[in-house]
């Protein structure tokens, strides 16, 4: 931008005509070359300490322009054209001014341009719209100075007392620092205040517009800008976490976690011990210390994100469900990095898990036969443990705008062992003993997993035209050797109790692959209307070995039994097809469409060397409608269809005798099941008032769902379980909630419905038995929060249970459950919290069930915030005040009521000590402001 | 001493014959692109600094900027901003990534300096029958041209601390601009707030006939005065944190 300074050598009239209190002027603009009055020229008060517009007007058709009730003040004089040069004056009111200003005489800019052309000449740089970069280091400043000190020396670029930046003789307009646009008026706060030496590299050059790096917008004008790009090694920091808590006996939770940062790379580690439940990183802390973590996806019919970073592992981040008593120890190690513009990132992390549980329980159950109901009380012990070592890989590569790569590697290797005890008893509704067992059980064994699979999409330019290609394999294999013992009594048809003795030993092994190819092309119709084509290749091959061997007179286990053993494949291909249309409207979405998948089931059983091929065709039909009202209420409603292939567990024709009373055997002609699935929602909320209600159901129908054929022996109540399929069981859950801000208690209030139940047959010696299960229930809720003082939640909810079995009779069970629960923080003086939240569970007695089974759980912690910012806290938990804790499940099915009492964490007092840590980089100058 | 600042002379003004009966533009058809970073809106859902990685991996899936386009027709001393062509939506944007008052029907009668709002709020739709705003505009000696017209950068501030950025022509004698900005000796074709990472810029004018009944204020909506606005916004939005306050400002410009 040029400068250029003309003496305006038009005296001003001033005229001192008294007037009220605010002043005014007047004037006309003339051109004197073309020798004209101007109008609609703009004329403008600006404050003259700050640039301030104060008042304009436009020049009249003769050029003449007046200004009225104008302030005292100094002013300038600004009057602007768009084809003439800018004038600019000095004006100073008094109250009582009165100012002709007379003929102001303003100039074409075209006469100018040949004065500026020439003055380009003189400097003889030309810009090409090529960056000039220079390296910062190469241009020796002192240490400590400030970036503009350094661009004052580099060639080219002027920098004036006021800071002002002139490169290639225009103006610079704006100071970039990593492309991350300063939003100031004033690009000098960046270089005044970034240090020389953290900078890497200045880069010069022409945005095509100002606005670029922000916006992206390409209005074709051309701005002079400076890029600050930062030396990476000043982009780094760390946070971290470190949690240490002790009971000082058997409870203990520690934990050190932490991040470190150096530009686009990202280093992670943690460690966690702990005995009180917590078997690794939780939700949020994986995501700051975590790894190899898919990513959320968008349910674009529901609205929300969901994340699944679980691929099938079965011992992660949270593996301790209640029973039992835990010890656990994990580590991980995560390395994140990004190339090239973050076109390229890849992800690598190990992870290091055992868990140890240690668990006793006893179960109470009763088995109903046509002709006799046996009851069942059994106690136990159990040990297991479980190791594993996981690795996982992701590449991601931006190939261009529009297309992109995703290679993802997962694997684990471990190991496993248990240990169990148990004793029972049977009798049956006579009160005689029916059976009595003994059994030890260890096991020994390794697994191990692999997933790869890559992603490949493509969008053309045509928009909603896009084609991806996702193929992926799995591998998953286990070994386990185990020893059973068990010592048997069972009430034989003379009313003796014969006892028989199982001594084996039991090696299985099992492996499933699969590859998968999907191919998914999508191509726009018409406006908001959309295809989706798609084909899909499966083939799934798993092999079971089950070998049991009996001990032989020597002592060894060299017996191979055949009714325990068999060796079997099972290898399914599936080619599938489907066609889907998708409206996004406004207002409405909506989709349908349906898979069709043929799928060759082929069974090898390798003893008996009998081979069994079987064909499924099978449709797999997905509709979903949606309608936004507006937006913060929608109506959603859909359903889809999907088969269930049986496991080769269920298809396995061998005997399974890990409890002889109670044996299962698979069944090679056992179909796939098939899903139907309906579901509805609807929720809105206001905002501004701040209520809302949800309503949402769920239905699902399962044809030739895969449930058990149970023969049990109405002498001694052994039983025998084979996988069948049956038609007519299905489950639903609807609700409804609505929730309220009460504004004069600043409190949140809430209530709602809910219901569940499932119809569920099975067969029981060979007859068809149902179980309808319901329970309607409704819940209140009443929350407070008052900012850095305290906050209150309050819950209390009911459910009552139905059941009705029918085998050869109607069995109802029916009883309540309630739940209560009071959760409260309060922020006290001196930076002390308290918190407390009490659980009760309270389950009425049944005509079965007649020992107290209520649970009330109550938990406290005093805690001091201590360090600067509150960083670190000091906590005394008390966890089960009460000591009560007692783990329970109580369940109703086909054939059998029970309820299982077992142990689990119970009452500790813990003094833990939390600090979050954390460096930060130097603020970017642009946040400063 | 008297000065005459030259700024910014770029060969196409040569081109413009100095013709002062087209040269001004009084009535026409401005169409505005409006920009939305909506990752700095998903930054905003968060007060914590290190780490949110999940809100990172949430941008992943969504584009960076949200485009809408309006139309802002002007005669004279009046002007009635209001969406324009639509863009066929991305299913991927989530409807609560948008955020409030994304389709604004703004009249304003510079003269009277009166003004008539329709806004969509969450589940709410106000009518804002207010005086214009007014804003203490400073005039800098920057230029740029936005839409084939040389502009001028103005720098003002609302509701205390939002800075506003905008680009003025005085090629067009409206005193107008989109939303509720206006004040400056010419049309703003462009405007950046920061604050909430936004810009509107023209894409093109047209000089099309204006009819006076083209030029109507909204009439739907509940009655409402920007301090009421505020005042109804403020209870729910402090419960929001950061976003919330953001919100309050994408409603109130």
């Amino acid at each position: 931008m040029k400068k250029l300074l003309l003496l305006n050598l038009l005296p001003v009239m001033f005229c001192c005509f008294a007037n009220a209190q605010t002043a005014k002027i007047k004037g006309t603009i003339y051109d004197t070359i073309n020798k004209q009055n101007l109008s609609n020229t703009s004329i403008s008060l600006l404050r003259e300490k700050d640039s301030v517009l104060y008042k304009f007007t436009r020049s009249g058709t003769n050029g003449n322009f007046e200004m009225h009730n104008l302030k005292a003040g100094n002013y300038y004089l600004f009057i602007t054209h768009p084809t003439y040069a800018d004038y600019a004056d000095k004006l100073q009111l008094s109250d009582t001014s009165d100012l002709n200003l007379g003929t102001l005489i303003i100039t074409l800019k075209a006469n100018l341009l040949m004065d500026v052309i020439v003055k380009s000449k003189v400097s003889a740089i030309r810009i090409n719209g090529d960056t000039t970069e220079f390296k910062a280091d190469s241009f020796k400043v002192r240490d400590g100075a400030s970036v503009e000190e350094m661009l004052k020396k580099l060639p080219g670029i002027q920098v004036d007392k006021d800071g002002k930046i002139t490169a290639m003789g225009e103006k610079v307009n704006k100071v970039l620092v990593d492309g991350e646009e300063f939003f100031g008026d004033d690009p000098t706060i960046a270089t005044k205040n970034l240090q020389a030496s953290d900078i890497d590299k200045v880069q010069v050059f022409d945005k095509k517009s100002d606005q670029a790096t922000f916006t992206g917008i390409d209005d074709g004008k051309r701005d002079k800008t400076i890029n600050l790009k930062m030396k990476d090694d000043k982009k780094k920091g760390y946070f971290g976490k470190l949690d240490l808590g002790s009971s000082l006996n058997d409870r203990w939770s520690n934990s050190a976690m932490l991040n470190s940062f150096r530009a686009k790379r990202k280093l992670s580690a943690y460690g966690i011990m702990s005995s009180t439940g917590k078997t690794g990183l939780d939700w949020q802390e994986n995501g700051q210390f975590g790894g190899g973590d898919s990513g959320p996806e968008y349910d674009e019919d529901n609205g929300y994100f969901s994340w699944s970073n679980n691929d099938g592992d079965d011992l992660t981040n949270n593996s301790y469900y209640g029973e039992g008593l835990p010890k656990s120890w994990s580590a991980g190690l995560n390395y994140s990095n990004k190339f090239n513009d973050e076109k390229q990132n890849i992800n690598g992390s190990y992870r290091f898990n055992k868990l140890n549980t240690q668990g006793a329980g006893n179960n109470l159950s009763q088995l109903i036969t046509g002709a006799n109901t046996f009851t069942t009380k059994e106690f136990g012990n159990t040990f297991s443990s479980r190791l594993r070592h996981s690795l996982n890989g992701t590449y991601e590569w931006k190939i261009d705008s529009s297309t992109s790569l995703k290679v993802k590697v997962t694997g684990y290797t471990g190991k496993s062992n248990s240990l169990s005890v148990n004793n029972s008893q049977a009798t049956n509704n006579l009160g005689t003993i029916t059976n009595n067992s003994v059994r030890n059980y260890s096991s020994d064994g390794d697994n191990s997993n692999f997933v790869a699979s890559i992603l490949l999409r493509h969008k053309f330019k045509k928009v909603g035209r896009s084609i991806s290609l996702n193929t992926e394999q799995r591998n998953n294999e286990t070994n386990t050797e185990g020893y059973l013992y068990a010592t048997i009594d069972t009430l034989n048809a003379d009313g003796n109790l014969l006892r028989s003795i199982t001594d084996q030993k039991k090696n299985d092994g099992s492996t499933t692959s699969s590859i998968s190819s999907k191919l998914i092309y999508t191509e726009p119709l018409a406006k908001n209307v959309f295809a989706e084509i798609n084909y899909n290749f499966r083939k799934t091959t798993s092999d079971a070995e089950r070998l049991t061997y009996n001990k032989d007179g020597t002592g060894k286990y060299l017996n191979l039994s055949d009714t325990f053993s068999n060796h079997y494949k099972f290898d399914v291909t599936t080619n599938s097809g489907g066609l889907f249309f998708k409206y996004n409207g406004k207002k409405t979405t909506m989709s349908a469409g349906t898979d069709i998948a043929f799928a060759d089931f082929s069974q090898t059983d390798l003893f008996s060397e009998e081979i069994t091929s079987r064909k499924f065709t099978n449709f797999f039909p997905r509709a979903n409608f949606t309608y936004k009202f507006n937006q913060s209420s929608r109506f959603n409603i859909g359903y889809s269809g999907s088969t269930q292939q049986p496991t080769i567990q269920q298809i396995q024709p061998v005997a399974d005798n890990s409890n002889p009373l109670n044996i299962t055997i698979g069944n090679p002609l056992l179909k796939q099941q098939f899903n139907h699935n309906f579901n509805i929602n609807f929720n809105t909320f206001k905002v501004l008032s701040q209520r809302g209600f949800f309503i949402y159901g769920n239905f699902g129908l399962q044809q030739d769902a895969i449930v058990t054929n149970t023969t049990i022996s109405n002498t001694s109540g052994q039983t025998i379980n084979q996988y069948i399929n049956a038609n007519g069981n299905y489950n639903y859950y609807f609700g409804g909630n609505s929730f309220i801000k009460l504004k004069k208690l600043n409190a949140n209030f809430n209530m709602g419905i809910n219901a569940n139940g499932s119809k569920f047959s099975s067969f029981v010696n060979g007859l068809k038995n149902t179980t309808v299960n319901n329970a309607p229930g409704f819940d209140i809720g009443l929350g407070k929060d008052k900012e850095n003082k305290y906050n209150i939640y309050l819950r209390a909810g009911y459910n009552y249970n139905f059941s009705t079995t029918i085998v050869a009779e109607k069995v109802k069970t029916n009883y309540w459950t309630m739940n209560y629960s009071l959760n409260y923080t309060l922020q006290m003086p001196h930076k002390f919290e308290f918190n407390t939240d009490l659980d009760a569970n309270i389950r009425q007695k049944t005509a079965l069930f007649t020992a107290n089974n209520n649970v009330f759980v109550w938990n406290a912690y005093l805690g001091r915030k201590i360090l600067k910012k509150d960083k670190g806290i000091i906590k005394f938990v008390a966890h089960d005040i009460l000591n009560q804790n007692i783990g329970y499940s109580r369940y109703v099915s086909a054939n059998q009521i029970s309820e299982r009492n077992y142990q689990t964490i119970t009452r500790y007092f813990m003094l833990s000590f939390v600090w979050n840590f954390t460096k930060a980089p130097p603020a970017p100058i642009a946040e400063q402001k | 001493m008297k000065k005459i600042i030259i700024t910014a002379v770029s060969l196409f003004i040569i081109q413009l014959s100095v013709n002062a009966q087209t040269l001004f533009i009084a009535k026409g058809k401005i169409e505005f692109e409006k920009k939305v970073n909506i990752w700095k809106d998903i930054d905003s859902w968060s007060d914590n600094e290190d780490g949110n990685d999940w809100l990172q991996q949430i941008k992943k899936t969504i584009p960076q900027f949200e485009l809408s386009y309006f139309n802002l027709l002007f005669d004279d001393a009046k002007t009635l901003y209001q969406p324009g062509r639509e863009l066929p939506l991305d299913p991927k944007v989530p409807d609560w990534f948008r955020g409030p008052a994304t389709d604004n029907i703004v009249y304003t009668n510079i003269n009277a300096q009166q003004s008539v709002s329709k806004k969509t709020v969450f589940d709410n739709t106000f009518l804002i029958q207010d005086s214009s705003r007014k804003i203490d505009w400073r005039i800098t000696g920057e230029q740029r041209t936005i839409a084939g017209f040389e502009c001028r950068k103005a720098v003002g501030r609302i509701m205390d601390s939002v800075y506003v950025i905008a680009f003025y022509t005085d090629q067009i004698t409206t005193s107008g601009g989109p939303e509720s900005f206006n004040g400056l000796p010419g049309m703003i074709l462009g405007v950046a707030i920061p604050r909430i990472n936004t810009t509107w810029f023209a894409t093109k004018l047209e000089l099309v006939e204006v009819k006076p009944q083209d030029l109507t204020a909204p009439l739907k909506g509940k009655k409402v005065d920007q301090a009421g606005l505020l005042k109804q916004l403020q209870g729910p939005m402090k419960d929001w944190g950061k976003s919330g306050q953001r919100n309050i400002w994408k409603i109130m410009i």
